[in-house]
């Protein structure tokens, strides 16, 4: 394989080889030293609200059963059976008290441990053949959730998913806890653009400047009051923990009068009132801003909008949406959108705030159709030679000596955690890249083995991989037969 | 037997959030015979309406939308046979009244509506077609499958969307609009950068 230590040194310092966006040999190494290991976005708990619920999703090309078991805790299981291979679900969505694999008939209760392996007896000799007993398909090796949102790490020892998200969490709240009951979660669309992963989560955590040229139309057609030039650079980009996003400058005025300027009606700004800190509501009503878009490292992004979707009327509906760029290859990815809405919100307000979503943003939304033109354009010119001659500029805000265009935003002007500026910049995306380069110039251990059935042939070594720690805060599955194998 | 009926036994415009402004007429009796003067007009309304939308027409099509239309197009999901379902509860791709159909269309009428300029080659293959009478004279239930093959440029593949729609067609003094539409799309992952076009 090429070395890359040259491109990893040139993204570091802001300089982008534009081959990255379409390069076999980096996401071969990204899957291998970026997604074989960090925090990534499966699921909300909202989506497998009953006890037997599931939903099917990937981490590249491993398939997890999301489900909630009979306990009601939420597990991750690699959807592979013990026995030959198969995935034992093959649908997407339902309710399940037990999967049955449909090759030979073993079946797996919906916490993942096996209750049926026909003929054990008469086939293996019963458990001195094959020790059925504490047998469960394979967990997600580290499972966390924060405000309901679900995430899995294939690495066993990746810090606590609060940790890894940090400050972030302050920014996270806006859109996934607007009350105490937190959001509940529609969809996903899912649909596959010809375009690197990387584009988007770098679009989405910080590139207010293309607002005004992609997106005029949208304010041409009269559903988009805000991202007139003058407008969107008012806004800050913040980088906090391992995410970052933009806000809107909103307008003079309260708290409430803020909140009602971008649509949310009294009743959710009581509870946003209730929910909030102080410092999280004097973001939007001391220091005047409101969170946009946002990308969490390396490939979960939101976004919160307020259009005008009714005629004969100037009021504005807020939405969140809610997304993961799956890559699929180097120049492919499938885009899983969520419609995100407070579950305390009124019927009125839901329906209305997902047709401001579906106006906007997902498979037909109409911001996101001038998006995905212009990403997947980049990718194709990415994938030939001139493309690696070519380092493109992502120093943004930042003169040749390092020195900042614009400081940032200190404790008096702004109530937030991180990094926060007014303007355009990309301080952000070389935040999600720093970390992306990081990782790839970081090589793997060697990943923990299961033996199914039998007894390992090494007794555990001390380092070995605690398999507790696969299913958050539950004894339910008796520890798997899991060993670190000696390279 | 509507090609919609599901576990609540209610179609899924009435299911979808945005509906309930829809007509709500079903249909009625076997399929028409393909010489029935009504399933003649429906078939030709189909085929005009094609070539509008392969040309971007899209002034004149809007013209053919009746005011209370109810435009759907579900997620489809997998899910097991037993389930009753196919798909996803409470989402969709398009969920449109006149007024959000209007708004797609004028975008693509602004001089910035970047993912269609240059424009698509469209080619809409519309096919299967059959009719049915309601209990209102003036209402028909016509169904159909459409292929949609969208070439953009050079460089990258043609893109397919292959669907059946479920239409109703309401008569009119100059002639025949579409009322509702309930578009069951084949795929559970769109292979198609996205949905700026119409099906």
């Amino acid at each position: 394989m090429t070395d890359q230590t040259s491109v990893i040194q040139d993204v570091q310092r802001g300089m982008i080889p534009a081959h990255i966006y379409n390069d076999k040999e980096i996401f071969e190494l990204e899957k291998e030293r970026l997604f074989g290991r960090s925090w990534l976005f499966v699921a909300h708990e909202s989506e497998v609200p009953e006890a037997g619920d599931y939903v099917v999703r990937r981490v590249l090309e491993d398939s997890f059963i999301i489900s909630r078991d009979e306990k009601g805790e939420i597990r991750a299981l690699f959807n592979m059976c013990l026995h030959r291979g198969m995935q034992v679900c093959r649908a997407e969505m339902g309710n399940a008290s037990h999967f049955r694999c449909p090759y030979h008939g073993w079946s797996y209760r919906n916490d993942g441990r096996i209750v049926g392996l026909p003929f054990h007896k008469e086939a293996y000799g019963g458990e001195e053949g094959f020790k059925k007993k504490g047998q469960s398909l394979l967990p997600a090796p580290s499972l966390g959730i924060y405000n309901g949102l679900i995430f899995v790490s294939l690495d066993p020892d990746a810090e606590p998913l609060e940790d890894f998200l940090g400050d972030f969490k302050f920014y996270m709240d806006y859109y996934t806890k607007q009350s105490a009951d937190g959001i509940e979660l529609r969809g996903p669309q899912r649909w596959r653009v010809k375009a690197n992963w990387k584009i988007g989560a770098e679009n989405f955590a910080g590139d207010m400047y293309h607002t005004p040229q992609t997106h005029t139309s949208v304010v041409e057609i009269g559903l988009f009051r805000e991202p007139k030039a003058e407008k969107r650079k008012d806004g800050t980009t913040y980088w906090a923990g391992n995410g970052g996003g933009t806000t809107y400058k909103l307008p003079e005025g309260t708290l409430e009068e803020r909140l009602r300027y971008v649509g949310y009606p009294d009743d959710m700004i009581a509870r946003m009132k209730e929910q909030w800190s102080q410092e999280q509501l004097d973001v939007v009503g001391k220091d005047g801003f409101m969170v946009s878009a946002a990308s969490v490292f390396p490939n979960m992004s939101f976004v919160h909008n307020w259009p005008r979707v009714e005629e004969d009327s100037d009021e504005v509906l807020p939405f969140i949406s809610i997304r993961q760029w799956q890559p699929i290859s180097e120049d492919e990815t499938e885009i899983v959108s969520w419609f995100a809405v407070d579950k305390n919100a009124s019927e009125e307000f839901k329906a209305l705030s997902y047709k401001a979503y579906l106006m906007c943003f997902g498979s037909g939304g109409m911001f996101e159709q001038d998006d995905v033109e212009n990403w997947v354009s980049l990718t194709s010119t990415a994938g030939g030679p001139m493309a690696r001659r070519l380092l493109l500029n992502s120093r943004m805000g930042m003169l040749e000596n390092g020195q900042n265009v614009v400081e940032p935003l200190t404790a008096d002007q702004y109530s937030g955690p991180g990094s926060t500026r007014i303007g355009y910049s990309e301080y952000n995306q070389r935040e999600l890249l720093r970390r992306w380069a990081d990782h790839l110039e970081r090589p793997m251990e060697k990943a923990a083995q299961l033996h199914v059935g039998t007894d390992p042939i090494q007794s555990p070594s001390a380092g070995g991989t605690d398999p507790s720690r696969a299913s958050t805060g539950s004894t339910a599955i008796p520890a798997a037969q899991i060993m670190s194998k000696e390279a | 037997m509507s090609l919609e009926a599901d576990r609540n036994g209610k179609t899924l415009s009435e299911q979808s959030v945005l509906g309930g402004h829809a007509p709500r007429t079903q249909r009625t009796g076997e399929s028409l015979p393909f010489d029935d003067a009504l399933h003649l007009q429906a078939h030709r309304w189909l085929v005009d309406e094609a070539y509008l939308l392969d040309a971007q027409d899209y002034d004149a099509w809007m013209s053919r939308i009746a005011e209370d239309v109810h435009y759907l197009m579900p997620v489809r999901v997998t899910t097991a046979l037993g389930a009753g379902y196919s798909t996803s509860p409470g989402m969709a791709h398009l969920d449109e009244n006149r007024y959000s159909l209007s708004r797609r269309v004028a975008r693509f009428a602004t001089e910035h509506a970047w993912t269609e300029d240059p424009p698509s080659r469209l080619r809409h293959y519309v096919t299967n077609v059959r009719t049915f009478r309601t209990d209102n004279p003036d209402e028909i239930i016509v169904d159909s499958a459409v292929l949609l093959f969208r070439s953009r440029g050079d460089v990258r593949e043609a893109a397919t969307v292959s669907a059946g729609r479920e239409d109703l067609l309401r008569r009119t003094g100059t002639g025949w609009e579409l009322a509702r539409r309930t578009i069951m799309v084949d795929e559970s992952v769109i292979r198609m950068q996205n949905l700026a076009i119409f099906l």
